[in-house]
């Protein structure tokens, strides 16, 4: 216990400092609480509610929407939310909802959480629910692939038993089988047909049927694994949703969401469905919670997409996007191009989509870019492809396998050479694609673009 | 026609390892690609095929895919023996060593080559590295290769006579060995995984060589461009 509360007043007092030298988002103080007391995490005092949100893909736009409908009810929320989602992003997040005397001061925690060490953490902060997103491929390097990162979740609810209920995307052939044999209570939620035409990808993340290897099959998809599933050979089949959307309308943003006898009608902040997903599964949260279909709809219509994701500016008559793509992550980049190759304004497309996240592996494997369907970006109305940065001949190769004709695409080594070959008219828009890590880097490189169109255009 | 048999991709598919498969195709017409699911028998069993891919696959799928292929064992072996053209990338290569063990678990793998992998799958346990190695024709004619390598096991055992690869720079089979890979005649395995014939187009074209096609590929010029960019990158990180 002493040792305890002497972390708690040793992080308190480097949570003060770190963040009077580079701002909140610092976690380290997290890290010398759990330097100094291992278990900081179990013995540090939890508000009444405490809510985890993990998976691969959605977890911060799901995270943001729980936590800001807290703080519009005036409740005080911990939350972690500039991505650190570790042991000492947790910690830190924990630690600022108590006082010296370990007296807990928040009323709600939202902790996004990092799926492959879920096992370890969540134990100790035994969270009351725990939202799973989905699984799908995500770095190699750290994460594996999908059935480690499920045997990694699954050790997490083993350990969690039935102190968590665990809310699951039914739509997921992989994180749908989670928690079955854990005494946990499982909630589902749903999405019937939304006729969106999801394109063919190359690659398969549940290929075959978990239980017996058959060959997965769909009465519909969503986006990728993601839909209405059934396996050839055994009884394998897409759970019942406590939770089922219905009549999504991604044009109008607008779906209805059925639990047993009521249907409710829902405002969507995107017209994309993983973002209908990412909504659906906090509708269903909160519904747990007892929050009431009419104050979850009236929230809903205040929110929007975090604009970490997405931003705009329009120059000219041309609208130039930043948005993030996640490169190694082959299900965010394919739904990314997916979205390119359906979004029907005439544009350019500049990668910035180069890793260097990894400074220390500058030359990451290229094998995602053969299970991502570069193929998508073969359309007539993406008129140039500019690919920078130091894997641009990767990606050139890439795209002239996926049939992208040679004179649509512009390789530069140096992105301070991508404005000169951005077009600066006969399109419409222009989307930066970035990591999501370098937001700032994006706009950055947007606004230089921005700044060479009106320099054309002054000339 | 030449026969290209690519085991089981719906299981063995986990890093792009297909698209080394699909590449090929792509780069000779004269390439008959087969792809095998693991529900039927392949052909590797009935006919005279030309060359047998096998990819990276997660753990249980890699036990599952031993098992499939123990009651071929001896074709494998004849066809090795014969100089028939095999390439394991990843993981894969296991399947063709003696056993795997994870703690106090020994799992029998085929026995081919003699070499023990060691598994150990806790998030810190899981090994990524590149690296840049020497690889010598049948002519003896020298190759770089270029390799990623992510992965929860290493291989022990004594390389001396079977290692496909010597690292200039990287790990090889284990952190305590610069002998990269299995080699046999024709069968080549490598712990590096994704595709690695976009990775390496010289041995790509060495493959097709030793399939007695011509070996010019597919964006030649950018496949080696790219491939030029990544070894001097390589080279320079290493330092």
């Amino acid at each position: 216990m002493i040792r305890f509360f002497i972390a708690l007043w040793a992080a308190k007092l480097a949570d003060k400092l770190f963040s009077l030298k580079y701002g909140r988002e610092c976690d380290t103080a997290g890290l010398v609480a759990n330097k100094l007391c291992p278990d900081f995490m179990a013995r540090v005092a939890k508000p009444p509610l405490v809510i985890t949100v993990t998976g691969t893909n959605g977890k911060s736009t799901t995270s943001t929407l729980i936590a800001n409908m807290f703080r519009s009810r005036g409740r005080r929320v911990s939350f972690n939310d500039w991505g650190a989602n570790i042991h000492a992003g947790y910690s830190v997040n924990l630690l600022r909802g108590v006082d010296l005397l370990n007296r807990c001061r928040a009323d709600v925690s939202v902790l996004e959480a990092d799926e492959l060490t879920a096992c370890d953490t969540m134990p100790m902060i035994r969270p009351q629910y725990m939202l799973v997103t989905n699984i799908c491929k995500d770095s190699l390097r750290r994460n594996g692939h999908p059935e480690y990162i499920f045997g990694q979740l699954e050790k997490a609810f083993e350990r969690l038993g039935d102190t968590t209920v665990a809310l699951l995307n039914a739509n997921d052939p992989i994180s749908s089988e989670l928690a079955a044999d854990t005494g946990t209570r499982r909630v589902y939620f749903g999405m019937e047909d939304t006729h969106t035409e999801p394109f063919e990808n190359m690659v398969n993340d549940a290929g075959v049927c978990p239980r017996c290897g058959g060959k997965l099959l769909y009465h519909y998809r969503h986006y990728r694994h993601l839909g209405d599933f059934y396996c050839s050979d055994c009884d394998f089949k897409t759970p019942g949703a406590d939770y089922l959307a219905k009549n999504v309308d991604l044009a109008a943003r607008t779906m209805t969401v059925t639990e047993g006898p009521e249907e409710t009608a829902y405002p969507l902040m995107s017209d994309t469905v993983f973002h209908a997903f990412n909504t659906l599964s906090a509708v269903t949260l909160f519904r747990e919670l007892g929050f009431s279909q009419r104050e979850i709809a009236d929230f809903l219509a205040t929110q929007s997409v975090p604009s970490i994701r997405e931003s705009v500016v329009e120059y000219d008559g041309i609208q130039y996007y930043t948005y993030a793509a996640k490169a190694q992550n082959i299900s965010a980049a394919s739904t990314v191009f997916e979205y390119m190759a359906k979004e029907p304004s005439d544009k350019d497309v500049v990668f910035i989509l180069d890793e260097m996240q990894d400074s220390n592996h500058p030359s990451e494997t290229i094998s995602w870019l053969y299970e991502t369907d570069y193929e998508f970006l073969n359309a007539p109305h993406i008129k140039k492809i500019i690919v920078a940065g130091h894997m641009c001949y990767n990606h050139r190769l890439r795209l002239l396998l996926a049939g992208v004709p040679a004179e649509r695409i512009v390789c530069v080594e140096e992105e301070s050479d991508v404005p000169n070959v951005v077009d600066t008219e006969g399109i419409e828009k222009v989307y930066v694609l970035f990591e999501i890590d370098f937001v700032s880097k994006a706009r950055k490189v947007r606004d230089a673009i921005v700044d060479r169109a009106r320099e054309v255009k002054g000339k | 026609m030449k026969i290209v048999e690519n085991l089981f991709p719906e299981l063995c598919n986990i890093y792009g390892e297909s698209y080394s498969m699909t590449y090929l195709a792509r780069c000779n017409p004269e390439i008959d690609l087969r792809l095998t699911n693991h529900k039927t028998v392949p052909a590797f069993v009935t006919e005279d095929v030309d060359m047998i891919y096998l990819g990276c696959s997660p753990e249980r799928k890699q036990e599952q895919i031993i098992e499939l292929l123990r009651p071929y064992t001896d074709r494998l072996r004849a066809l090795i023996d014969r100089g028939t053209v095999i390439l394991a990338t990843g993981n894969a290569l296991e399947v063709f060593g003696r056993e795997i063990r994870e703690g106090d678990r020994v799992i029998p793998a085929l026995g081919i080559f003699d070499s023990c992998a060691v598994r150990r799958m806790e998030p810190g346990d899981r090994h990524n590295s590149r690296y840049i190695a020497a690889f010598f024709t049948d002519e003896g004619e020298k190759l770089t290769l270029l390799g990623h390598k992510s992965q929860f096991s290493f291989s022990y055992g004594d390389f001396s006579r079977d290692a496909f690869a010597t690292v200039e720079r990287g790990v090889g089979m284990n952190p305590d060995t610069k002998a990269e890979g299995l080699r046999r005649n024709h069968f080549f395995g490598t712990y590096s995984l994704g595709p690695y014939l976009i990775l390496n187009p010289p041995f790509t074209k060495y493959l097709l060589r030793l399939m007695g096609l011509d070996d010019t590929l597919a964006f030649e010029a950018e496949a080696m461009k790219a491939y030029q960019y990544r070894w001097n990158e390589l080279t320079r990180v290493s330092n």
